[in-house]
């Protein structure tokens, strides 16, 4: 199931592994770890870094393997990585402005 | 005759549709409708729309080929295609459009001290459920791609079928929710149970809702890529469009991903 011909790069078609099933029981797994993480008894803080990392390695794993980006040109990654990067630049601009969430308003 | 065949052999005709240009023109006089006036908005929609059937028509009776511009390629070199770069540019642009819409509702519950918690009015378990199905979606997704890219047109079809009924079921489930939560939990638009701060209803819908309408028409091109693998219209060289939809169906994948944790997890 995981052998694909990569045909659709316009270069000769070449076989290789992909671990589409394996990602997925990554993703499912994860999943279930998230919905069970209050088991752990983690402060507050401690658990919502956790469950932000989770996420973020969950959406990689989407992006490098279903999404292909891990066998793309290097060079595509910037596309999104630009988008994100205008994001942080905004929050970075709204630090200190009094428009963030660790300034309450009155 | 086969039409898969026959589909591989119409490249040049593929070029050249009218149709964009009608929907393109219909959006720009709905987008000034909604300035002016709905009936504008009314005409402007009705003529996207038939731009937009007109597109589809042309489209189901033409290879998907990928184009890469006139430059040949070099020995060894990975090309992406022009569709390809134009898609995750769309996809950048979503980026920022979903991170505007998180920011702010992540912005308004750390302002708040009644914020709901974690199970205290959604049903996490149903939507742990839900974050499964989009999971095995994106699965059944991308082994679809590997299967036509394979030649396997059987096999393209089951996971293209097995991807839309997932993905309908998706729907169907924030459908009960919804309903379980605006009619018997209370939490409407503009209210909340138990004293929690009525923003936690708007901005739970609005999170969740501009996903699922971003799933519906995920579900609607899935669809149709699903009728034109059906018609044959796919081949093992020429089946870019179900790479495309496929990297929009797995991208409202991540951002349900974070959706998932952000609203309902923390």
């Amino acid at each position: 199931m995981a052998e694909t011909a990569i045909a659709s790069h316009g270069i000769a078609a070449e076989t290789r592994r992909r671990p589409y099933v394996v990602v997925f029981g990554i993703l499912a797994i994860v999943t279930l770890a998230e919905l069970n993480v209050s088991v752990f008894g983690l402060a507050p803080s401690l658990r919502i870094g956790v469950l932000l990392i989770l996420a973020t390695a969950k959406g990689a794993l989407v992006v490098a393997y279903y999404m292909h980006m891990r066998y793309e040109p290097r060079w595509l990654i910037l596309v999104p990585l630009v988008a994100v990067a205008l994001i942080a630049a905004l929050v970075l601009a709204l630090l200190g402005t009094g428009v963030t969430p660790s300034a309450p308003q009155p | 005759m086969d039409h898969a065949k026959d589909a591989g052999h119409e490249g040049a005709a593929h070029h050249g549709s009218v149709w964009p240009f009608v929907a393109g023109f219909g959006a720009s006089i709905g987008y000034a409708g909604l300035i002016l006036d709905l009936r504008i908005l009314a005409f402007g929609v009705f003529v996207f729309v038939v731009g937009a059937l007109g597109w589809l028509r042309d489209d189901i009776r033409s290879p998907s080929i990928a184009s890469y511009g006139a430059f040949a390629a070099r020995p060894g070199e990975v090309r992406v295609s022009s569709r390809k770069i134009a898609t995750w540019l769309f996809l950048a642009t979503e980026i920022m459009f979903f991170s505007a819409i998180i920011g702010v509702s992540w912005s308004l519950r750390t302002r708040s001290a009644d914020w709901g918690r974690p199970g205290e009015v959604l049903n996490v378990p149903l939507t742990g459920l839900n974050t499964f199905i989009l999971i095995c979606s994106s699965l059944t997704m991308v082994e679809a791609l590997a299967a036509v890219e394979r030649g396997n047109q059987k096999q393209l079809k089951m996971f293209l079928a097995a991807t839309l009924v997932l993905g309908i079921t998706f729907l169907s489930i924030q459908a009960f929710e919804y309903t379980k939560l605006f009619f018997e939990e209370g939490l409407t638009f503009t209210g909340a149970p138990g004293g929690i701060n009525p923003l936690y209803g708007s901005t739970f819908y609005i999170q969740t809702g501009v996903h699922g309408s971003h799933v519906f028409a995920g579900v609607l091109a899935m669809a149709y890529t699903t009728i034109k693998a059906f018609k044959g219209g796919f081949t093992k060289e020429n089946h870019e469009a179900v790479e495309l939809v496929g990297l929009y169906w797995h991208f409202v994948d991540v951002v349900w991903i974070f959706l998932f944790t952000i609203v309902y997890l923390i």
